[in-house]
């Protein structure tokens, strides 16, 4: 079992580590990158759109990481960098300044400018299908104020902001490609990036190709693959087999079930890379029997987190004390997990006027791994005398079901986002109508809080902030957190010189083939 | 002949109405949405019932259903939900990897069951037979997705002379294109030639006891001959019946061998329409695979009255 001290610890090692074949000792680092080759690339699922502002898959985001650019990025450590941006200001808390680097141009070959970055924001706010207006949301105009700065006027304070636009709402698209063929961006993003790669082709079902853009802008480093070629391969078995027999190169996520194997197979190389994901059970308060605090505290500490990360997640993954994960530098390590207290759940249970225990209906994902888990978590509570019957949906129900709060208790997994308000506030803030608060928690402590958690700009006030939110979290229980999965990736000898960012996208920009 | 055809065809409409509002109201009736499917990571309600409103989806199912079958009529399967993209250019690109991994399957089942049925038939109840029988029960008990692992592991990680996963056209690349359908294919032929060998051999043992092969072997035919001539043709109509509804499952149906190999193919597009909930795309699809279905029937049919004189009037 890996201590969360063990985890912290090589999370902070990570941007020095976790850099595929640039590890001390191996023979590579010597290795100077050299360019072309293509990239073959082995994801779960195919990509669902080609816009960023349309986009609600993950996959999508591994593939817009390298042909579109946001205007602020992600360092290893979670740090945010300059982007499109060459620096930003904020002269007061509802006003932010981006200074835009000059002479970048799409690939279709118009200017990346101050007008560009105002197009791209008013389209996210105001096209009918963009999935980006609740990102977007606190934004109120973007002004112009030169031809490469922009101001963006907020309607209130909002530290988390800026991390938001280092994924897709921070995402620039030629303004000229969307305007002269928005249906088609789907399905073709010719011209619309000004990141490393550009759009080729995507033969769908079968596969998407990007080549690499010989006039970026950005002279240091790559990029160096000619090509990048990614396929969707449904089955994990056969995604790894195809990675092992040499068909594929990259492969975005190893199965739990499959890593103490493959980090024996020497011609592949597994990077465990730490995630902002946190893995939870929502309880719903508003309805029988999770309306009552004490019954929600009783299953809490009939759950052994430890037994489950070990025995289902085979370590793959650390205990969550919480919705913030140890990658992220508002982690707080003093804040244990809920530790399984078997005395507690008696006491809870005569609390909650159960004291002979109670019944109850998870609802969750019918794939394995959640499966596994939920019957580990039904043995554990039956040894408390609560009982839990399992209901298996698939992931459409699942969400459904926690939209119109139609159920005691439910799986939730969510991908995480670099600042740890895209873990917290929409999932707890007491919000009228749909939201991802499926458990109706409204408390208004916790209200406070979040919302100062915006407002306030030192990120040292801000973690306080956070540690208090994860206390009271960890009291009322409008969640039961799980895990913080690790998501392993893997790659063939051949790949050099990537780097692991735990947002879990793979950036291809320097990566080269041996 | 082209009376029965006519009939036939004509006997397709109801069908064809049947499953349509079948599936129609099936999809409706289980949970889950195709907005918040599309939407997983945003809870904005406003978006989702904007879009819901621009998709019709919020309008009663009668009236979606008789929008569909209008659009139907005028030859508009309609557009998927998910991209946007037409739901005949979808299925148009993925029937075809399906036909093609359908007819190498048969191929190669009809390669396999015909020698060892006619072998396990004619050698009844000797070691031949029962190692054919045996070959039937474990071609049968297999799981597919098993069986297709199993041919990776060995073909595909340890020897590597075929590729594990993909699809190349056969009728664009050629013998690279061939050869990515190989396992694919294997795995599903021999699951189908396990059942064409115990149905063939069956038939075989029936027809082997009439009296017109007593006579033919007492006129001093050879074995072959005889077996080819009076008893293999007599013994067919089975097989063709299993043929007919196989291959209607091997279009539409081998959802799991199209998942383990990525294949591109129209059971795989369909059970990822259920899960995002695209019902035009579901409709569609489901739509060809009834289609599918009656016309290898009906082709099994026209078979029958080539097979056998007395079934062309009937």
């Amino acid at each position: 079992m890996v201590t969360r001290r063990d985890f912290v610890k090589s999370c902070a090692g990570a941007s020095g580590a976790a850099v595929v074949g640039l590890r001390p000792g191996t023979a590579a680092a010597a290795d100077a990158p050299k360019k072309g080759g293509t990239l073959r690339v082995g994801f779960y699922i195919e990509a669902a759109t080609m816009d960023p502002h349309l986009s609600g898959s993950k996959v999508d985001r591994q593939v817009y990481h390298n042909i579109y650019e946001p205007l602020v990025t992600l360092d290893t450590r979670l740090g945010i960098k300059p982007g499109l941006a060459e620096s930003w200001s904020q002269p007061d808390p509802k006003t932010l300044v981006f200074k835009l680097r000059r002479g970048i141009k799409f690939h279709d070959g118009t200017d990346f400018n101050a007008e560009a970055a105002k197009f791209n924001f008013d389209r996210m706010k105001t096209e009918p299908k963009s999935i980006r207006k609740g990102e977007v949301a606190n934004i109120d105009t973007v002004e112009v104020v030169d031809a490469a700065t922009i101001k963006v006027n907020l309607k209130k304070a909002d530290a988390s902001l800026l991390a938001t636009l280092t994924d897709r709402a921070g995402m620039m698209i030629s303004p000229k490609v969307v305007q002269e063929r928005a249906v088609e961006l789907g399905r073709n993003a010719k011209g619309a990036g000004t990141g490393p790669f550009e759009f080729v082709e995507w033969v769908k079902d079968d596969h998407l190709l990007i080549k690499r853009n010989e006039s970026y802008w950005n002279k240091q480093g790559g990029p160096y693959l000619e090509r990048v070629r990614y396929r969707p391969i449904p089955d994990d078995t056969v995604k790894l087999q195809s990675l092992q027999s040499g068909e594929i190169d990259v492969i975005d996520y190893v199965q739990p079930r499959d890593v103490a194997a493959v980090k024996t197979d020497k011609n592949v190389m597994v990077l465990d890379v730490p995630s902002l994901a946190d893995f939870a059970y929502q309880l719903n308060h508003a309805r029988p029997p999770f309306n009552v605090k004490a019954l929600r505290q009783a299953v809490a500490y009939a759950i052994d987190l430890e037994q489950i990360v070990k025995g289902v997640w085979l370590n793959v993954g650390y205990p969550a004390n919480g919705p913030i994960p140890p990658t992220s530098w508002a982690y707080d390590k003093a804040i244990p997990p809920i530790k399984r207290d078997l005395a507690k759940v008696k006491a809870r249970l005569a609390e909650g006027g159960k004291p002979g225990g109670f019944e109850f209906t998870m609802t969750t994902n019918n794939i394995p791994l959640s499966v596994q888990e939920a019957e580990v978590i039904q043995a554990q509570l039956r040894e408390a005398g609560i009982t839990m019957k399992i209901r298996l949906v698939d992931a459409s129900t699942l969400i459904s079901d926690g939209n119109a709060k139609n159920f005691e208790m439910i799986s939730f997994q969510w991908s995480g986002r670099p600042d740890p308000d895209g873990n917290v506030y929409q999932f707890f803030k007491t919000t009228p109508g749909t939201s991802f608060n499926w458990s109706g928690i409204s408390h208004p402590q916790l209200d406070a809080l979040l919302d100062r958690s915006r407002e306030v700009g030192a990120q040292a006030e801000r973690k306080k902030i956070f540690s208090e939110v994860t206390k009271i979290l960890q009291d009322e229980l409008p969640m039961i957190f799980i895990v913080h999965p690790i998501e392993p990736k893997a790659f063939s000898q051949r790949v050099q010189g990537y780097e692991a960012i735990p947002d879990g996208m793979m950036r291809f920009k320097d990566v080269w083939l041996k | 002949m082209a009376e029965v055809v006519l009939r036939r065809l004509l006997a397709t409409v109801p069908v064809l109405l049947l499953v349509t509002a079948g599936v129609f109201a099936l999809l409706h009736l289980t949970p889950g949405d195709p907005v918040d499917a599309m939407m997983a990571e945003s809870a904005d309600a406003s978006t989702k019932e904007s879009l819901r409103r621009e998709l019709g989806l919020d309008r009663p199912i009668a009236v979606q259903y008789a929008a569909w079958m209008g659009r139907l009529l005028r030859g508009d399967l309609g557009r998927s939900i998910r991209n946007g993209e037409p739901v005949l250019e979808n299925v148009s690109r993925r029937i075809r990897p399906s036909v093609q991994l359908a007819l190498l399957a048969m191929a190669i089942s009809l390669t396999i069951a015909f020698p060892v049925a006619i072998a396990s038939a004619v050698r009844h109840n000797t070691g031949v037979d029962r190692l054919g029988t045996t070959f039937a029960l474990f071609g049968i008990c297999m799981p597919n997705f098993l069986l297709a692992l199993l041919l990776i592991f060995v073909f595909g990680v340890t020897l590597r002379w075929l590729p594990i996963s993909g699809y190349l056209d056969p009728l664009e690349e050629g013998w690279s294109g061939l050869r990515s359908l190989i396992l694919p294919a294997v795995t599903l032929g021999l699951a189908l030639a396990a059942v064409i060998t115990r149905t063939l051999r069956s038939s075989l043992l029936e027809a082997l006891a009439e009296d017109y092969v007593r006579t033919a072997r007492a006129k001093g035919l050879s074995e072959w001959v005889v077996i080819r001539g009076h008893v293999l043709k007599n013994a067919l109509i089975p097989v063709v019946t299993v043929l007919g509804l196989q291959l209607g499952t091997l279009i539409g149906g081998a959802v799991i061998t199209e998942y383990v190999f990525a294949l591109p193919g129209v059971g795989r597009l369909v059970v990822d329409a259920v899960f995002a909930r695209d019902y035009p795309l579901v409709q569609g699809v489901i739509l060809l695979i009834a289609l599918g279905f009656i016309v290898s029937n009906l082709l099994v049919d026209v078979l029958y009255g080539y097979i056998d004189p007395r079934l062309r009037r009937l």
